[in-house]
């Protein structure tokens, strides 16, 4: 009762932002969403699995730039071009798949590391597809006549409704979507067969499960998840640039998941809000901080600052908390008693 | 079959046969080589030459899912669970051969995939019951004790509803009213599922109590094979024993 409660208040909050806050916030916000899709997804493969991945902003940039190509190249309806992105970038992991069904943990992390530097290359080089250097502009989805852009105008409640606030909610529902998808793979027959070749690959094996087949699957989930939030991210951004798609995306990712806590859809949400919320806050009151500073003003930029503000979070996640904010936020939680306790989530736990 | 480690023969043309129905002991010294036999019967290790027939099956090649699928299952010297998976799920995966619910499925929590959850669920309720781990389905196994996850290690290897189980020492570590209770289930398995079971051990009372027939192994060699009265008296099993402790 108390749990349907809780889910009314974040329903309302959640419907309530778009009439309160602002672009900036929400823009904010949407970034939130589609990194958490995305940190949905190197958690089934890295925390659920055990099995690292460098490459995961590669995925990501196959579902930005498959959206923009399969819409504008191919004129393809926005939906379609959005599914079949997501399915393009299921397709990559699946290429890569021989080598991720095969490689084990940190041997696959250094593995994925070539499809970084791989697509970069690609993604400056391939001009008519990629756009190059600048990219390339994103048409706004447009789902049965009802295109998710500023333009035609949308009033709702003296409050105009463009572009992202109409994003907010088809955001919201993806995320919702993702989230409910992957925790029934994790509680499921799949999810007991990654965690046991997470914990020990030999009684996965004797205990019948095809260790090769689940690892090379996980990899193609995960890579399915960053090419939805690749297409996200390309729908709030409106623009793909090639640089984002880079290695420190990727690490941003892999600190998500620590950060929230390994193996569990809830790590990875409360890890990609954390990550994609505090560089905003410092831009937002950089003047208000010591040491931070506008960006190209000298001193440390706001990006900068948050890197090493969440590098050190990593560093005191794994070394005080264990479980990640959500173990934490569980513990606080055991500890008021008046609040229901949830039953502890013995699925998140840390790669070994 | 024979096993080479770079340089080192763990087990050298030994050989022998499990009859359908009885428990059949595997003893020797630390490292005779009886865990090595295990990896190459689950698949785990290939042997360097030799072969392995389960039936008609030919184990050889197989991967150690395929030897699964074929009804082989096994435990762990070593315990080899998932520690913050809670002994229900650790069961479940037990179940794995048995169900068919695939990312899909389960991604979509298909009605297919929900009672096929239930059902196996159930059944695994019902094996931790016999094993007596009833009360503990809900605990993570890390929190539990030792011997406890002994037997959960026990309870997923039947939880394959296996034709052919193999214990690798199902009792080292355990103290003596562990080590009875252990016991008394091994032959509980034995008599209500009728499973021809392998087992390693080295408690010899244990395993003259329980062994219908005994292979006895000394630094990778079959050194004696024969029921456990005959083995017992053997000069050659004594020697290496007494040899060693
Ligand atoms: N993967 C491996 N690589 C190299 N050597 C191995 C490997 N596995 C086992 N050995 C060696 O093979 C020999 C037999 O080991 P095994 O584990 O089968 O012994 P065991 O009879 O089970 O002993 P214990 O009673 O101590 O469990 C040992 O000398 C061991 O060091
Ligand atoms: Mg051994």
């Amino acid at each position: 009762m108390s749990r349907l409660i809780t889910w009314a208040a974040v329903l309302v909050a959640f419907v309530a932002v778009p009439f309160y806050l602002e672009g900036f916030w929400l823009q904010t916000g949407l970034f939130a969403m589609s990194a958490a899709v995305g940190a949905i997804g190197i958690n089934l493969l890295t925390g659920a699995t055990g099995q690292l991945s460098m490459g995961h902003a590669f995925f990501l940039a196959v579902g930005a730039y498959a959206y923009v190509s399969f819409s504008d190249d191919l004129g393809l309806p926005t939906p379609i071009a959005a599914v079949l992105a997501v399915l393009l970038a299921g397709v990559a992991g699946g290429l890569f798949s021989p080598i991720a069904g095969r490689l084990r943990g940190a041997y696959l992390g250094i593995a994925t590391l070539a499809l970084i530097f791989g697509g970069q290359h690609l993604l400056f080089n391939v001009e008519h597809v990629t756009g190059g250097f600048n990219g390339r502009a994103v048409p706004p989805l447009e789902i049965f006549g009802f295109a998710f852009a500023d333009a035609p105008e949308l009033i709702l409640m003296n409050v105009p409704f463009g572009a992202l606030e109409r994003l907010w909610f088809l955001g919201g529902a993806l995320l919702l979507l993702a989230a409910l998808f992957a925790r029934g793979v994790l509680r499921g027959r799949p999810g007991r067969a990654m965690n046991t070749i997470r914990d020990h690959e030999i009684a996965a094996g004797v205990m019948g499960v095809p260790v090769t087949r689940y690892r090379a699957g996980a990899f193609v989930l995960s890579s399915m998840y960053g090419g939805l939030a690749g297409v996200m991210l390309a729908l709030v951004f409106q623009r793909t640039v090639p640089d984002y798609f880079g290695i420190l995306l990727s690490l941003d990712y892999l600190a998500m998941i620590v950060i929230g806590g390994l193996g569990s859809v809830g790590g990875a949400v409360i890890g990609a809000v954390f990550v994609s919320l505090l560089p905003q806050l410092l831009t937002r009151y950089s003047d208000a901080l010591p040491l931070v500073s506008a960006p190209g003003s000298g001193g440390v930029s706001p990006a900068e600052a948050a890197r090493l503000l969440y590098g050190a979070a990593v560093v005191g996640v794994v070394l005080f908390l264990p479980g990640g904010l959500l173990g934490l936020l569980r513990s606080l939680r055991l500890r008021l008693p008046s609040l229901p306790t949830p039953l502890p989530d013995t699925r998140s736990s840390h790669v070994s | 079959m024979t096993v080479r480690f770079a340089g080192l023969t763990a087990l050298d043309a030994v050989s022998f046969t499990v009859e359908p129905g009885t428990v059949h002991a595997v003893i020797g010294p630390n490292g005779a080589g009886k865990s090595t036999c295990f990896n190459v019967l689950s698949g785990v290790y290939r042997a360097t030459t030799g072969s392995v027939r389960f039936g008609t099956a030919e184990l050889t090649s197989l991967r150690p899912h395929e030897v699964a699928a074929l009804g082989v299952a096994r435990t762990f010297q070593n315990i080899a669970l998932s520690p913050r998976l809670p002994v229900r799920d650790n069961l479940l995966l037990g179940r794995h051969r048995l169900t068919r619910a695939g990312f899909v499925a389960s991604g979509l929590r298909l009605p297919g995939a929900r009672r096929e959850e239930r059902a196996h669920l159930a059944r695994v309720a019902e094996i931790a019951e016999f094993v007596g781990l009833g009360a503990h389905l809900a605990s993570p196994v890390g929190l539990l004790p030792y011997g406890v996850q002994k037997r959960v290690e026990l309870a997923r290897a039947l939880a394959m509803e296996p034709k052919l189980l193999l214990l690798d020492e199902p009792v080292a570590g355990m103290n003596s009213g562990e080590r009875v209770e252990m016991a008394e289930l091994i032959v509980s398995v034995k008599r209500s599922l009728g499973i021809s079971i392998l087992l390693v051990e080295h408690d010899m009372g244990m395993v003259m109590r329980l062994a219908d027939r005994v292979t006895v192994l000394d630094f990778g060699k079959r050194i004696a094979d024969g029921p456990p009265d005959e083995v017992r008296a053997d000069p050659k099993v004594i020697g290496a024993y007494l040899g060693e402790s």
